[in-house]
Formats: C-alpha cells, sequence, structure tokens
C-alpha cells in the first residue's frame, strides 16, 4: 500500500495505492490524522489503484468522518473500482459518503 | 607370579641355613655362594616382576592415597625388620649358641622384606612419574627397567667383568634414576593440604628406606653373619632411586607450599566458576541468579566488602544487595564514581586512597572492582568489589569476575525468554478457552418446525470470530434469525459478538405496554436503531458491525427483514423460478452514533411461497479468495443456488461449502465464515396433540 498526495489551493489529493488492509490502514490512519488536515476545504480520496478494501481500512473512514463533518471539510472519493464500490455499498457508506465517478466531477463540488 | 616368588623365598631360605649350619643336611653339603645368590636373584626378580604386573595403584588424582598406602603398607615392614632384630639381640643375650643361625635366617627375612618394599615403593614412583607423561618418558622408564634387570646378573657372572664397564652401567642407571626422579608433575594436582601431607609421607618412607639402611649398613661386617653379600648392585641401585624420588618429591612438594595458595585459589575460580554455572541453570527467578552471583563473586575474590545493584525490571523487586557496607557508604562511592564518569564501565582501582575524592569519603578500602551486567541489549547493573588492602585485585579477578556476570546476564535473558513462552502459552490457554466459550454461544439446536428446513455452517479464521447467528422463538409462530460480522478479529471482535447477543436476547422481549400483537416485539428496523444506539457507547471509534435480522411469520407465510451493511440476501423465488438478491438499503451499525441512524435503516417485507430458499451468509464466503487472488463472489454464488435450489437445504449448504473448498483450495482462510439455508416448505396445518 503506498499513499502519494498532492495539494492544489484548498484541496488535498491522497492516491490510493494498492490494498487497504489491517496493517496497511495504520498508515491511512496516520495521514488522516494530522491536524492540518483540517484546514483544507476538500480532501479527495482517489480510489482508482485502490484494490481492496478490509472492514479495518473502511473503519479508519468512518472513524474519521464525524471530524470531518464537523470541521467542515469535505470528504471526496472518485475513480473507485466496481468491486470496492460494492464493498461501501454493502454496508450502506455509499448514502453516508461523497463517491463520485471522476476527478473533474470530485473538483467540482 | 606370587607363589613362585614364595617359593623363591622359602628355597632362598633353606640355602641360607644350609650355607650357615652344613651340618643340618650332611648328604647335601655346603651350597655354593652362585646357588645362593641365584636363588635371591630370582627371588628378588620374582617380586619386582609381580609388582610390575600389577595394575596401577593410583586411583584418580589420589595421589596422598597412594603414598598413604605406601607408607603404612610396605613402610610398616621397616618396623618389623627393627623389631627382628631387637628380638635377636634379646637372644642373643639368653641362648648364645644359636645365635649365628638365628641373624643369619633374620637376615634373610629382612632381605626379603627389604626387596619386598624397594619393589612396592619404585612400582608406585613410576605411577607418579608417568602420571599424564609423554611416550618419551614411558619409553626411557622401560630402559630403566631393563638396565636393572641386568644389574641383577651382574652377580652372576664370574667378576671377570671389567670395573670400569660395571662402574659406568651402574653409574649411568644412577644418572637415569635422578633425571627420571625430576618428574613430580603430580606435585601439581595436589592443595596446601594434601602438599603438606604428602611431604610428612615421604618423610616416612625415607625414615622407613633409613631404618633399611641402618640395618643392612650395621650387619654388613657382623661376624655372626655367614651369608655372602646380597645383590648389591640391583638394591643399592634401586634403593637409591627410591630414596631420591621421595626426596626429590619431598623437596618439590616443600617448596611448592609456599605457592599452594594460589594454585588453590585459581583451582577455586575455576570450581567456583562451574558451581555457579549449575546452579544458576537451576534457578527459578532472575533473584535467585543475582544472589548465587553475589555469593560466588565474594568467595571467589575474598572481597571485604561489595554491592550489587540491579536495575529495577517490571515484576522483579529485587535491586540489589550489599555485603559489609551499608548503602549509604554505597551509595557514596557510586556518586563518585558517576563524578568521574565511571559508573557502569569495567573498572579496576588498586590504589584507592591515591584518590582525594575517595579519601574525603573517609573509607578504609584500598581496592575496588567495578563490572556491568549488560547484555548486546541492554545494561541490568553492575557489581562492586572492595577490598581492604592496596594492590587487593588483579586482571585476573577482573576476568573471572566478567566470567561470572556474562553467565548470570546469559541466564537472566534465558529466564525472560522462557517466562516470555510460558506467558504466551498462557495467553493460548486463554485464547482456547474464549474460544470454547464462544462456540457455546452459536446456537446448537437448529430450530425444528415443518414449515421450513435450517441449515448451518460456521467457521472461524482464529481461535476466536468476529461472526454470529442466532435464532429465537418468538410467539405467534414467528421465528426471529440474526446474523452478522464485527469488524476485526481476536478478542476484542468475539467480545462484541457476545455483546451483539446480548443485545439481541434483550430486545426480543415482549413489550408489554404494547397495544396490539404486532407491536409487541420491535420490527427489524427499530431493533437494527436500538441495537446502533446500544453500541454507540462501547464500541471503538473505528470498528462497527454488520448484521441483516429476519423474523420470519410462518403462519401467514412472509418474512420481515432489516440489513444494517450486512451482506445482501439470496433468494429463490419458486413461483418466479430464479434466484436473485434482495438489493435493500441499510447502514451498518456503530457507523453513524447518533439518533440519524434510523434514517438509514429499511424494513422490507416479503411473502414467501412453498420452496423458496434464502441464503444468508458473511462476506467471508463471498471474499474468500483462490491462487490467483480472485473473489468467490455474489455471481458464482448466485449460480450455486442456481443449481443446486431444488435440493433440501443442507444439501444446498454442502454443495456451496464444497465449491467454496474447491474454489479456494490451498489458500488460507483469511475470515471467518458463516453460512445459513432456509428453505419453506408447503404450509401444513397444526397437528393437534
Amino acid at each position: 500500500m503506498k499513499i502519494n498526495q498532492h495539494t492544489t489551493d484548498h484541496t488535498l489529493t491522497l492516491v490510493l495505492d494498492g490494498e487497504l488492509d489491517a496493517s496497511s490502514s495504520v498508515l491511512l490512519d496516520t495521514e488522516l490524522n494530522q491536524p492540518s488536515i483540517l484546514e483544507y476545504q476538500k480532501v479527495l480520496i482517489d480510489c482508482q489503484r485502490l484494490n481492496y478494501i478490509s472492514s479495518a481500512g473502511l473503519g479508519v473512514f468512518i472513524s474519521h468522518l464525524q471530524r470531518f463533518q464537523d470541521a467542515n471539510v469535505k470528504l471526496v472519493f472518485f475513480n473507485m473500482q466496481e468491486k470496492v464500490h460494492n464493498v461501501f455499498e454493502i454496508l450502506g457508506l455509499d448514502s453516508l459518503l461523497t463517491i463520485v465517478p471522476s476527478e473533474a466531477e470530485a473538483t467540482a463540488i | 607370579m606370587q607363589p613362585f616368588a614364595l617359593l623363591s623365598w622359602v628355597g632362598l631360605l633353606v640355602c641360607t641355613l644350609l650355607y650357615a649350619r652344613p651340618t643340618l643336611a650332611p648328604g647335601v653339603g655346603t651350597p655354593p655362594s652362585w646357588l645362593l645368590l641365584g636363588v635371591q636373584a630370582i627371588f628378588a626378580a620374582a617380586v619386582f616382576l609381580q609388582e610390575r604386573a600389577r595394575p596401577d595403584r593410583l586411583r584418580g588424582l589420589d595421589f596422598v592415597g597412594l603414598l598413604r598406602s605406601l607408607v603404612f603398607g610396605p613402610g610398616l615392614l621397616a618396623t618389623i625388620c627393627v623389631l627382628l632384630h631387637l628380638i635377636e639381640r634379646l637372644l642373643k643375650t639368653q641362648v648364645p649358641s644359636t645365635s649365628p643361625m638365628l641373624f643369619t635366617v633374620l637376615y634373610t627375612v629382612n632381605v626379603g622384606l627389604f626387596i619386598l618394599f624397594l619393589a612396592r615403593t619404585n612400582y608406585s614412583w613410576r605411577s607418579l612419574v608417568l602420571f599424564r607423561s609423554s611416550a618419551r618418558l614411558r619409553r626411557i622408564w622401560e630402559w630403566f627397567e631393563l638396565l636393572l634387570g641386568i644389574t641383577l646378573l651382574l652377580s652372576l657372572v664370574p667378576r671377570s667383568l671389567p670395573y670400569s664397564l660395571t662402574t659406568a652401567l651402574l653409574g649411568g642407571l644412577a644418572v637415569l634414576g635422578v633425571y627420571i626422579s625430576s618428574h613430580q608433575k603430580w606435585v601439581a594436582y595436589l592443595n596446601r593440604r594434601q602438599k603438606i601431607q604428602a611431604v610428612l609421607l615421604q618423610a616416612g618412607i625415607i625414615v622407613a628406606m633409613g631404618v633399611f639402611a641402618a640395618y643392612f649398613l650395621q650387619t654388613q661386617y657382623d661376624p655372626l653373619l655367614v651369608a655372602p653379600a646380597p645383590q648389591h648392585a640391583f638394591l643399592v641401585l634401586n634403593a637409591f632411586f627410591a630414596a631420591f624420588y621421595a626426596f626429590m618429591g619431598l623437596m618439590v612438594t616443600f617448596f611448592n607450599l609456599p605457592t599452594a595458595g594460589v594454585f588453590e585459589q585459581k583451582r577455586e575460580e575455576i570450581l567456583s566458576l562451574q558451581r555457579l554455572t549449575q546452579l544458576i541453570q537451576k534457578s527459578q527467578t532472575p533473584e535467585e541468579v543475582y544472589r548465587m552471583l553475589f555469593d560466588s563473586a565474594i568467595q571467589t575474590v575474598e572481597a571485604d566488602a561489595a554491592w550489587l545493584e540491579v536495575e529495577s525490571t517490571e515484576g522483579i523487586d529485587y535491586t540489589g544487595q550489599h555485603y559489609h557496607i551499608s548503602p549509604d557508604q554505597a551509595a557514596a562511592i557510586q556518586r563518585l564514581l558517576t563524578e568521574y564518569n565511571l559508573g557502569h564501565i569495567e573498572y579496576l582501582n588498586n590504589d584507592l586512597q591515591n584518590s582525594a575524592g575517595f579519601r574525603s569519603l573517609e573509607l578504609s578500602y584500598g581496592s575496588m572492582i567495578v563490572m556491568p551486567l549488560r547484555s548486546s541489549k541492554r545494561q541490568y547493573g553492575a557489581l562492586y568489589m572492595l577490598k581492604e588492602q592496596r594492590q587487593g585485585f588483579d586482571r585476573e579477578n577482573l576476568s573471572i569476575l566478567q566470567t561470572f556476570t556474562s553467565q548470570t546476564v546469559l541466564s537472566i535473558e534465558n529466564l525472560q525468554l522462557m517466562q516470555a513462552s510460558i506467558q504466551n502459552q498462557l495467553v493460548q490457554e486463554e485464547l482456547k478457552i474464549a474460544s470454547s466459550v464462544q462456540d457455546s454461544l452459536i446456537p446448537k439446536d437448529l430450530p425444528i418446525d415443518n414449515w421450513f428446513e435450517i441449515s448451518s455452517h460456521a467457521q472461524a479464521a482464529k481461535e476466536v470470530g468476529g461472526d454470529f447467528y442466532d435464532f429465537l422463538h418468538l410467539p405467534g409462530r414467528r421465528l426471529a434469525v440474526l446474523i452478522g460480522d464485527v469488524s476485526g478479529k481476536g478478542i476484542t471482535a468475539a467480545f462484541h459478538v457476545a455483546q451483539m447477543k446480548g443485545i439481541f436476547h434483550a430486545l426480543m422481549q415482549e413489550n408489554p405496554l404494547a397495544r396490539n400483537e404486532r407491536e409487541k416485539f420491535p420490527v427489524p428496523s427499530k431493533f437494527m436503531a436500538q441495537a446502533n444506539s446500544a453500541l454507540a457507547r462501547c464500541l471503538e471509534r473505528s470498528a462497527f458491525i454488520t448484521a441483516s435480522l429476519y423474523i420470519i411469520d410462518y403462519e401467514h407465510g412472509g418474512f420481515v427483514f432489516a440489513r444494517a451493511g450486512h451482506c445482501h440476501t439470496l433468494y429463490y423465488h419458486s413461483i418466479k423460478e430464479e434466484v436473485s438478491y434482495f438489493h435493500t438499503a441499510g447502514l451498518g451499525l456503530g457507523i453513524i452514533r447518533n439518533d440519524s441512524y434510523e434514517k438509514h435503516i429499511k424494513n422490507q417485507f416479503y411473502d414467501y411461497n412453498p420452496g423458496d430458499v434464502m441464503v444468508i451468509y458473511t462476506d467471508g464466503i463471498v471474499e474468500a479468495r483462490n491462487a490467483a487472488g480472485e473473489e468467490y463472489g455474489e455471481d458464482r454464488l448466485q449460480q450455486m443456488l442456481e443449481r443446486t435450489y431444488y435440493m433440501d437445504a443442507a444439501v444446498i449448504k454442502e454443495s456451496i461449502l464444497t465449491d467454496l473448498e474447491e474454489f479456494s483450495r490451498g489458500q488460507p482462510m483469511h475470515d471467518d465464515q458463516t453460512l445459513l439455508v432456509i428453505k419453506f416448505r408447503a404450509s401444513q396445518p397444526d397437528i393437534p396433540l
């Protein structure tokens, strides 16, 4: 699992590459835990290369959901592979999170 | 050999008697003197050969025992010799007429005793000379024996041999005896006490030798003696060697006495190291190991005062101990060392009073060793040894303490490893218990009714799992079925499983305030909302639970269910003859932890028909992977039901599991797997009992 990030103005984009399982979700948690992350207006998660997400990975997003909402930071997922999207959907997270097909749409929000 | 020696001695005695008084046997006459000497030589040879053939008298390192048996065995022969001589003198005053013959007989007896004594002594010396000797020395000894044997023949040949040759042979043998006498390696193996004993015993042998020598010197020219001179060369050489070796041994031992203490100390050090190693291995706790080290170290370097400082470790109260020094004094010295940056490094000071800082402490110690206890990983503490005198310690003390401490540290680390493995074992045991507790939470008796068939399968990937399912009969011919999965694995997940079961049984209680039959029990969506708020307070932030609750009303042939983020239900519709998933919305439990959760969960009603099949499972089934990394998936599961829907519930379940097993063969099981198959049957009227 690799996590690359790039920023533009008020947007932070995290590019997830690989499988988000119990061990790699610790990495993601560290990234999302940085206090500076709440200074952005938007945090975009690029899921194009995210091949698999375990319940531990989902747990990381879930645990930060409230914090992002309170700080008024938008969390947007895009480029999600179908099987990963399916996992989000089964858990009911699709109704809770913003998941859009492309980066353009994600930036437009 | 023994009877031969005895026989030859009897022969010697007879010959001597005849020689002394030929009138005893007039027919035989006086035996010639060569015969007498010959018999004597045969006797000497027999005794020496007999002694030579005996097994080594030295047992292990018991040199003192060897000397003692020599002194108190053959050594006492000298006393007999003296006694016989005294008796003879006493008799001479009483019966003068018998004395020449008696004198001669006693002389012969004494010659025999002397030969016995020499043989025994010199073969005892052989044991000492050849103790851990080289092959060369062994060869020299054999030559020495052979040449001595030749001297035995010397007196038998006519006295025509050139004087110089005899002298050269005898002189050479004497020199060889002196050379052999310089081999006193055994002395080094005696401790101080044994050395003193050895000196006394060797002196005893020399005294015995002196007694014989004095007797023979005195009787040699006695007018009463009517026997030919005995085997001079052989006996003198043997006596010389016996006495000289004893004398050399005595000297060597005597001059080794002052250094015996040092030898002994070194020996003691080695022994105490062995002892320490053995004891330490038996020790059960680090504290015992430290105590053992402390006691052995003090004993070995003979410290006047000492203390051991052990850094406090988890679970051990022991922080060290003091010997003949108060903790305050120790602390003061330690402060001083820290000031000089000498704390916890290997350090030897043999002139403490030379240091102004130490003098200011007003302690009388002159020497000190600091020996740290450490491994490559960490520091365990340090050992401090003090002596009153200056120059009290040497490099050897330092190195032996080094060995002690490294042995100790090794043992401490071994103990820690052992404790860790025991701890690990305990955890494994507890996991086993947890596993069996969890096993008892899984319903063993499936509901049986003629309206439906249920078949179930549950397998945890590890000792304890995060999957759960349960059944509850509700009044009014209804059955509640719960299935779910706690995120994460291990003990935490298992704990939440137990919690979910508790919540299930608590919420599925009859509400006494209900206005009608239908409201007596919560509908699935209501149940999920209540469970969510119950879990909100105790589930850790990143954990969540997925669950589905079905309430089957088999009186009315329908069911209602809610899906809280759990896997979709696979269903075979017998009327439509098709297999599909119920795609309903529903959020997992613990994701939203406020009242708004209720908006995210829906009830789904369905009227079933006989022959319908419901397949309920956890993600461990559909996410199982094959060697290529592909997931089993919902589609494959759906195809399986399309192929098997007409069979019994148990057969459908087995077919799915077999297919899954084939799919993921050889792959480790990553997640718990739970599978329930419910098949509805044609409704049958109740048969009144």
